[in-house]
């Protein structure tokens, strides 16, 4: 089990990767929505904040109404935002559960397909 | 979501263009009115599929559940073959709408034939840049679509049977045409309601798991309206004769009820259907692809976004498939294969559903939102009734409702043996190749903390082989 501090690591790698790749800038450029992450396994919830593919914002505790909530272990959340693991595969096998529109559940893929083309 | 929209969903992916065609196939086992009671039977049925549907779908509430109770009742490799062979479903009735309504167009523009083919390949490039571009309907737009359409035809057929000069012909007589047409008008009934369990892959966007469900129940009642109201109004005012060498009844009917002013009238709404069936068809289609390329189970060129983060190599080869089996279709003037075809792989998946039922049953102990009462008797009787309308469609000729002919079957063989054969040979090279690129590539990226559980996730390239 992966606690806050671990995930704020991961969260705040994660961040940087994404608001410095440009190219996912140009593709998120319409996206800005609030997700809410859930760790099925501890306590740990937080939420991230996305203003035209920017993230500004990755706070502990569920904050505004969400989008897009994804709930998954937090060990499973630490790989996801270090890009250890493709989370189309742990989503296909039902150990990560996404309620969003598909449009937005496939957006959350292709962020991490954009940063880590080989994850 | 809500309810409203939900329904709207499931009975705007169900009611498509090739609808209309799939009354005349009713038609031709089940004469006059006889075709309403062939409805109604195929929606008793159908309510069936919507239990089954409700219950897989409370168990796994994403849109990759067909993969998730797939891969758990028969196996991963099994799944992705049975699924692969089911999206062959969604570029069947993309290609099939495209040519029914490029030739409903050249119609009442009094077109000559070959430019039919002009339409189809317009409709389709407009559907591919809308969709590269990321242009999709707004939710309520395809709410409001839906609505109008099945609004629209009722209202047209409920003028169609006030209008004086027509008959009633053959009322209920099932079984007037052999010991076998009854059955194969519920088969080719079965159709009319198909892809309405498509509204799971929505389930993630449901306010409540109850809204799929109650989706499931309310939309084949609506089809179910409207399918009746319409071969009422067809077999009350067309002559099968002249419905059955063509691609467009709907015309046939409208103009047959108000002159020019229906013909156009039921040109709108057969174009209106092609905005629910492109937008949804190619997302859901194309969103598949993405997860099976993202997934190592298509070659990783299907997963590559542009600009607009659409799959565009997914999208492109989607319309190009269809443009191709639309050229096909155009050139033999075969379009009622693509119903006998669609008809049996939709009875074929519903008796899969039936079956994942029994097998979940004693494998998976999960809490279910919605279960199916008598559910293994209810099942059993599904899987067995869906695997002889898929026999009963399978080798239908709607041509000619005297012959049988193993044409449909062999399309959905080599369908099926080309998905099979893909899952054994191909998928395992290409999860090979992409584990050694994940390895190569780069190491593993998140710091080992020595407090940490002994639970942290194995490389990437071990986790795509799990």
């Amino acid at each position: 089990m992966a606690e806050w501090d671990e995930l704020r690591e991961a969260l705040d790698d994660y961040t940087l990767s994404c608001n410095e790749n440009a190219r996912l800038r140009k593709m998120q450029r319409d996206w800005s929505r609030t997700l809410h992450f859930v760790c099925s396994d501890t306590e740990v919830m937080f939420t991230m904040e996305v203003d035209k593919g920017e993230i500004t914002s990755t706070t502990e505790g569920l904050v505004g109404l969400p989008d897009i909530v994804v709930t998954t272990t937090s060990e499973t959340f630490c790989d996801m935002f270090w890009g250890d693991l493709n989370p189309v595969q742990k989503y296909l096998r039902g150990e990560i559960i996404v309620k969003g529109s598909q449009e937005d559940v496939m957006r959350l893929d292709a962020i991490s397909y954009v940063i880590w083309p080989d994850s | 979501m809500g309810t409203l929209a939900a329904t709207a969903t499931s009975a705007g992916l169900a009611f498509a263009a090739i609808d209309y065609l799939g009354v005349v196939s009713i038609l031709a086992y089940a004469p006059g009115a006889t075709a309403a009671l062939a409805i109604l039977i195929g929606g008793f049925f159908v309510i069936l599929v919507s239990a089954i549907f409700s219950e897989l779908n409370g168990l796994y509430p994403s849109a990759a559940g067909i993969r998730l109770y797939l891969g758990r009742a028969v196996g991963n490799r099994t799944a992705l073959s049975v699924t692969f062979t089911y999206m062959t479903t969604v570029v069947l009735v993309i290609a099939a709408d495209a040519f029914l309504i490029g030739a409903a167009v050249r119609h009442v523009l009094h077109e000559p034939s070959a430019l039919a083919y002009l339409w189809i390949v317009v409709l389709l490039a407009i559907a591919l840049t809308a969709n590269l571009l990321g242009v999709h309907l707004a939710g309520w737009v395809q709410t409001v679509v839906t609505y109008t359409v099945l609004a629209g035809t009722s209202v047209l057929s409920v003028i169609a049977l006030f209008h004086v000069g027509g008959s009633f012909q053959h009322p209920l007589d099932l079984f007037g045409k052999g010991t076998f047409s009854g059955i194969q008008a519920i088969a080719f009934a079965l159709f009319l309601y198909a892809a309405f369990e498509w509204v799971t892959t929505t389930a993630e966007e449901a306010r409540q798991p109850r809204v799929i469900t109650r989706a499931l129940f309310i939309a084949p009642v609506l089809i179910w309206i409207v399918a009746t109201l319409f071969a009422l109004a067809l077999s009350h005012l067309v002559n099968y004769s002249a419905l059955h060498a063509s691609a467009y009844p709907q015309l046939l009917l409208g103009r047959a009820a108000l002159g020019t002013v229906g013909e156009f009238w039921m040109l709108a709404l057969t174009v209106l259907t092609a905005l629910n069936t492109f937008n949804g068809g190619f997302l859901v289609a194309s969103r598949f692809i993405y997860a099976a390329a993202r997934e190592n189970n298509l070659p990783r060129q299907f997963a590559k976004l542009n600009i607009n983060a659409v799959p565009w190599f997914a999208v492109t080869t989607l319309t190009v498939v269809s443009a191709v089996v639309a050229a096909v279709v155009f050139a033999t003037g075969q379009w009622l294969l693509l119903v006998s075809v669609g008809a049996a792989i939709e009875c074929g998946i519903y008796a899969v559903g039936s079956f994942c039922i029994l097998r979940l049953r004693t494998r998976v102990d999960r809490k279910r939102p919605f279960r199916l009462v008598f559910g293994r008797p209810l099942a059993m009787f599904g899987a067995i009734v869906f695997s002889v309308l898929f026999l009963a469609t399978a080798f239908a000729d709607p041509k000619n409702s005297k012959h049988f002919s193993a044409l449909p079957f062999s399309v959905i063989a080599l369908l099926g043996a080309a998905s099979t054969a893909y899952v054994r040979l191909v998928v395992p090279r290409l999860q090979r190749q992409a584990s050694a690129r994940a390895a190569a590539s780069r190491p593993r990226r998140r710091p080992e903390r020595p407090s940490s559980d002994a639970t942290t996730a194995p490389p990437p390239g071990e986790e795509r082989d799990a």
